[in-house]
């Protein structure tokens, strides 16, 4: 099928937009997925680095638990497992203002699936970037009178947090590709749309027999997906080469980013 | 445990077995795939032709910032609506593992760097052409620093494999196993944490064997 015909026939009756609208829906997953991992991995990483044993060795079972599991395997067995009460509740206590797609019980078990499985993964990434720090950080804040609490606010996860900003990044790159398994318990984000839109054989807008462009509208749908993924790609690596020349000759953060994880 | 835990599992164990040895298979196929594809696309990026790194690059830049869903998708029903008879299982396992070779490029690329330029330099005073440094200098040493990178992409390889039976390719993998166990018996926990069990096993048995290799092989630069 020519370049033209595939143009053609995303803009007619709305197609595009359709997609599009999509796309900003696995977008806004994306967003709010990565600020609630951001919390809960951020707790995990401190109950994992926390001096009673027990504690830690929960934390560290829970982390690699999730960490290990297909997100998939996750996110469809919340979506059977949760109860319709539970998403009857999420409904209701969803605020009108919130967008759309978030006002759908299902988003409940594509949401927690994406936050379990991404809180684990970025609590392993802060655990690195806070023991990545020399030992005497922790020495001179306890040298000071900061006791753990003070010395973990002030100097220790001011510091290991900045670290590990790049590899958040990459983290978020992985996860703007993963929204698009809450297709598979069907939320229409983009994915959906795109497989509505081309579900026809025949074009239901122009009433032809023409087959369904699938695989350059997939392609399309990919198009979207690496040209925001390269950007914040990029964007990673320009804040590393900063927080590099910045710390002067420290030594390169032993943070796992992105090139050595597929999620 | 309840019985009719246990249950779950020895009602349907050729089941779940079947879908084990299917992951098993999807897996290993794919990784082949995935070193060698990937070996030759991290060749292109090192080499001295500035149009072959551009190739690389695009292809690493394609593949990684592509949803494997959306891979999927063009790969299976895109082609087969182009006109390409192409079967599930061959578009999950190419699609799995040209998506991995991408990550594998870029595990080999930073690996490249990290063998010192005078290993090259005495390489190629030696005689040696290009191609037969990166052979017998640089990837035999390279390898070695990127067990690690390579162990981490085995292990997202068998956690991305339960995307090729979750979705329209409905390969019969352990992930699909689970579900067709769960809708038949309605048993969600124990059906999906059988199946969990089977994707930790080789998640665990990966880490195993890549912290053996890390001991006896790994260098750290």
């Amino acid at each position: 099928m020519k370049f033209a015909t595939v143009f053609e026939w995303l803009t007619v009756g709305n197609n595009l937009r359709f997609i599009l609208e999509g796309f900003a829906i696995n977008l806004e997953i994306a967003v709010v997925a990565i600020i609630l991992s951001l919390v809960a991995g951020l707790a995990l990483a401190l109950l994992r680095l926390s001096r009673n044993r027990i504690v830690s060795t929960l934390a560290g079972l829970w982390i690699d638990l999730f960490r290990n599991l297909p997100l998939l395997l996750l996110i469809l067995f919340l979506f059977l497992w949760i109860p319709q009460s539970a998403r009857t509740a999420w409904e209701s206590a969803m605020p009108g203002w919130a967008p759309e797609a978030f006002q759908s019980g299902l988003m409940l078990a594509g949401l927690s699936g994406l936050v379990l499985y991404n809180s684990a993964v970025l609590a392993e990434i802060m655990r690195a970037g806070i023991l990545s720090l020399p030992r005497g950080q922790a020495e001179a804040a306890s040298a000071l009178g900061l006791n753990y609490r003070q010395a973990m606010r002030y100097v220790i996860l001011p510091q290991g947090l900045r670290r590990m900003v790049p590899a958040t990044v990459s983290q978020l790159i992985t996860l703007n590709k993963d929204t698009t398994l809450v297709s598979i318990i069907a939320i229409t984000e983009v994915m959906r749309r795109a497989r509505t839109v081309t579900a026809t054989s025949g074009n239901p807008f122009t009433g032809g027999g023409v087959d369904a462009p699938i695989l350059e509208v997939f392609l399309f749908v990919g198009l979207l997906f690496i040209i925001v993924n390269f950007s914040l790609s990029r964007i990673s690596r320009r804040l590393e080469v900063r927080e590099r020349s910045r710390t002067g000759a420290a030594p390169r953060p032993q943070v796992r980013g992105l090139e050595e994880q597929v999620a | 445990m309840p019985l009719g835990f246990v249950d779950t599992l020895t009602d349907n164990l050729d089941e779940f077995v079947a879908g084990f040895g299917t992951t098993v298979q999807i897996v290993v196929v794919s990784f082949v795939i995935a070193i060698v594809v990937g070996t030759l696309v991290a060749a292109f990026r090192v080499a001295p032709n500035p149009w072959l790194q551009r190739a690389g690059g695009l292809y690493v830049e394609f593949f990684r910032n592509i949803p494997l869903l959306v891979l999927l998708f063009i790969s299976f029903p895109g082609l087969r609506r182009a006109g390409v008879e192409i079967s599930a299982i061959v578009a999950g396992i190419a699609s799995l593992g040209l998506y991995t070779a991408a990550y594998v490029a870029e595990a080999l690329r930073s690996g490249v760097f990290s063998v010192s330029k005078g290993q090259i330099e005495a390489s190629l005073s030696l005689g040696f052409g290009y191609p037969e440094t990166l052979r017998r200098i640089v990837l035999p040493q390279a390898f070695r620093t990127v067990i690690s990178p390579l162990g981490s992409l085995i292990i997202a390889m068998i956690k991305n494999s339960a995307i090729l039976g979750g979705s329209i390719l409905a390969l019969d993998d352990l992930l699909k196993t689970g579900r067709v166990i769960q809708s038949r018996t309605f048993e969600t926990i124990p059906s999906f944490v059988w199946a969990a069990s089977g994707y930790l096993i080789l998640t665990g048995l990966a880490t195993v064997a890549i912290r053996h290799l890390e001991s006896r092989y790994a260098v750290r630069r």
